[in-house]
């Protein structure tokens, strides 16, 4: 055993606090996750990841033929946490591409596909933008229930059918696509393939759903006798439900370390916030109450570090890690929501103040993190499909549904 | 770099305290035990000093011990708390072997640390008093300097297995500044000293001690006078997370007991594991579980390699609190009746929750020192 990082991933680190300190504004807390919703925000985000890019970080972990630096797992995680806790923006390009879909072609693409897509996104460019289209009106939780079909037509598959709470599908240039290729398959989970779509294809709408928090992330898109080139099948035919079980682990794990970064730097934010602000003339941080909850939270945190190591370390054993992003979210977005609530406690009436406005505390970011935080909970499997994943294939316990 | 797995060695000595536990330390004997004038058995007690050498597993070699470090004594005990062993093995090595080691002098060094190493005596630390509060100030135990030497005249309160104890870490104050405290090594059967088991949830042997103008020789202080407290804070570093280590084991087997069970049991045509109310709670614990074990061996871990860190073994222990009680109460809802009842293991479990609980510190006692750790 060892729970020490290297000298090398320390470097990073320092090295990235670096690039933070130079290339974002003083005081940045970051977008939250809203990067995608207004368009000056999304030019500052592209303008960073193209920054992140040229540095070689952007997508660090991935091969050099294809765009990456052959970077190890822990200075992907040190990365990812130090992006986080900076709010770099860009870092994820709308999140699919850097996260998910590079490393899923790496994995099942083809050749072709592999020297046309991953350089593009690795490039930081708005060409290597991405979004996933995955739930329907009714494939939520029951994800293998898709309906969106693509019929093979000579050398083209023909989609037809909607997909919903697509992130970023008004900024990404490409969709990956989990469509029903085979109508009579036995289990409905057989019979769903994998396609890389243009979202500049004719046929492809695309409606914004704008959320409580007023953030237009995700939208409904629907695809009208939209014509994909059969190459753009990845991997095989009707086995796209084991691929996209693979990048939904790879969702899970790979966006937690930027969720911890950020957990941190809100707990430091408050740390600092009650050891500055008095309140009868005492600074808040002698008030017992706040030292009890922020320990909590502290050991929250922690926790969620020793776990995002611990899948990390599984990784790179070659351990396929099938149970543990599962731990990681559901852990983690119930930490989430414990630390957004006692943000508000602290800062009690101001927590209602908009970010934009001069009577703010800490930039508003304990708000966003209050109005995101039963979102987080929800995306890339509700905390409770988490605890089905965890309940069946660890625990060994029958489903029931 | 970061490395979760566990070397040969601590596999092999994780699998064989596994086997050798499940041979000698069945839970009948758990049972049989509490009902014991004497709380633990001679018979086992010789078999884990001399063919399983668990007692000197950390105990430098010049005394008979194995010269193995922290972390096995961590992987022994978290083995240790699956199986709810009854006796002195943590009053004896973790609580006073160890202070010895690290405070004591040679001749102390030479004298006690054979003894407790091929498992001729028994030890415990007299810590404790009846304000229960774990701070210096609450120190009323007095060793006064006479001419014979110290006379130690005072109260302690849930004194681990001090009935049995051959010698006493004793926490006596010897001056009024608050942290005017220093440790005596006691011989228990001095005269002077009364012990009265005192009838507890766990059964697990907490007694009173009453001092009555002991007297114990000038040279028997452990490191110096007024050192005490700050001996008393490296037992609660090394011991936290030992307790810890115990706790997640009796956590682990917990799980295992509850989550065959739900799979066996079965209404409604099915088993009631199946059904999500008793499924995600398990999982809720699961994840818990998980979570405690990576911070007691990352706190373990850094013991071990000299690089002891206040926070992280607050942050275990504080963690270990509440994760225990959590996961007997939850898995007692998840059996239904029949884990209210005696002939179920979880009840032994469930009864030694609280012993664990305010063992070297309550919940809001670690927070606290978390919080302090923070900068706050």
């Amino acid at each position: 055993m060892e729970f020490k990082f290297s000298e090398k991933e320390e470097k990073l680190r320092g090295d990235i606090r670096k690039f933070a300190e130079e290339e974002l504004p003083p005081d940045w807390i970051g977008l939250g996750l809203a990067e995608e919703s207004r368009d000056e925000d999304w030019e500052y985000t592209m303008s960073i990841a193209k920054k992140l890019s040229l540095r070689g970080w952007l997508t660090m972990a991935w091969p050099r033929e294809y765009g990456g630096m052959g970077a190890s797992p822990w200075e992907q995680l040190v990365y990812s946490e130090e992006v986080g806790y900076w709010g770099i923006p860009g870092s994820m390009m709308g999140v699919s591409g850097v996260a998910w879909v590079g490393p899923s072609l790496i994995l099942f693409g083809s050749e072709d596909q592999k020297r046309k897509y991953l350089p593009l996104i690795a490039s930081g460019e708005p060409d290597g933008v991405w979004c996933s289209g995955y739930s329907e009106p009714d494939a939520g939780s029951d994800f293998a229930n898709i309906q969106c079909r693509a019929v093979k037509e000579g050398d083209e598959y023909v989609i037809n059918g909607q997909k919903i709470w697509t992130s970023c599908a008004h900024r990404a240039r490409w969709c990956w696509l989990a469509a029903r290729t085979n109508f009579n398959a036995a289990k409905k989970h057989h019979g769903i393939s994998l396609f890389i779509v243009d979202m500049k294809s004719p046929g492809i709408t695309v409606n914004p759903l704008v959320s409580y928090a007023g953030h237009h992330i995700f939208n409904e898109v629907f695809f009208d006798e939209v014509r994909v080139p059969a190459s753009n099948l990845v991997g095989e035919e009707g086995r796209g439900w084991y691929q996209l079980m693979q990048s939904l682990a790879y969702e899970r794990g790979g966006t937690a370390p930027i969720g911890i970064g950020g957990f941190k730097r809100l707990l430091d934010e408050l740390i600092g916030y009650v050891k500055e602000t008095q309140h009868g003339g005492k600074a808040l941080s002698q008030n017992p109450v706040i030292r009890q909850k922020l320990a909590d939270r502290a050991i929250e945190l922690e926790t969620l570090r020793m776990f995002a190591c611990e899948t990390t370390w599984k990784m790179s054993q070659g351990i396929i890690v099938v149970y543990e992003p599962s731990r990681d979210k559901a852990f983690g977005s119930q930490a989430s929501e414990r630390l957004a609530i006692t943000g508000t406690e602290i800062l009690g009436a101001y927590s209602q103040v908009d970010p934009n406005s001069r009577w703010a505390r800490i930039k508003g970011s304990i708000q966003n993190m209050y109005l995101l935080f039963p979102g987080i909970s929800i995306a890339a499997g509700t905390d409770d499909i988490e605890r089905n994943i965890i309940g069946q294939f660890r625990l060994g316990l029958p489903r029931s549904y | 770099m970061m490395d979760f797995g566990l070397s040969e060695g601590q596999e092999m000595l994780r699998v064989s305290a596994a086997d050798f536990l499940g041979k000698e330390c069945p839970k009948s004997k758990v049972r049989e035990l509490e009902e014991d004038d004497r709380g633990y058995d001679p018979g086992l007690w010789a078999k884990m000093a001399g063919e399983m050498g668990w007692m000197g597993l950390v105990l430098p070699e010049k005394y008979g011990g194995a010269d193995g470090d922290f972390m096995d004594l961590a992987i022994l005990l978290e083995v240790m708390g699956r199986n709810i062993v009854p006796g002195p093995f943590f009053s004896t090595v973790v609580l006073c072997a160890l202070p010895i080691l690290e405070y004591g002098t040679d001749e102390q060094k030479g004298s006690f640390i054979p003894k407790v190493a091929s498992g001729e005596q028994v030890w415990s630390l007299a810590l404790t008093e009846p304000s229960v509060a774990y701070k210096a100030s609450a120190i009323e135990l007095r060793a006064s300097l006479e001419q014979e030497g110290y006379l130690l005249t005072g109260t302690k309160f849930l004194v681990p297995y001090a009935h049995a104890a051959d010698y006493l870490l004793v926490v006596a104050r010897t001056s009024e500044a608050t942290e005017g405290v220093s440790i005596f090594l006691v011989n228990g059967k001095s005269p002077g000293i009364k012990v009265e088991v005192i009838p507890t949830m766990a059964r697990d042997k907490m007694c009173e001690l009453t001092f009555d103008k002991v007297i114990v020789s000038k040279d028997s202080i452990l490191g110096k006078v007024g050192q005490g407290w700050d001996i008393v804070n490296f037992i609660l570093q090394g011991a936290s997370v030992l307790k810890c280590a115990e706790v997640l084991g009796s956590c682990e087997a917990v799980m295992e007991m509850t989550n065959t069970y739900i799979k066996e049991r079965v209404q409604f045509d099915r088993p009631i594991g199946s059904f999500q109310t008793l499924q995600h709670r398990m999982v809720d614990r699961f994840i818990d579980v998980e979570g405690l074990r990576y911070l007691v061996y990352e706190a373990a871990w850094e013991i071990s390699t000299g690089s002891t860190s206040d926070l992280h073994i607050s942050m275990a222990k504080a963690k270990a609190n509440e994760v225990y009680q959590r996961t007997c109460i939850d898995c007692i809802k998840n059996y239904g009746a029949i884990g209210f009842t005696a002939d179920q293991d979880i009840g032994l479990y469930y009864r030694r929750v609280k012993a664990a609980e305010f063992f070297l510190g309550d919940t809001d006692f670690h927070r606290e020192r978390v919080a302090v750790g923070l900068g706050l």
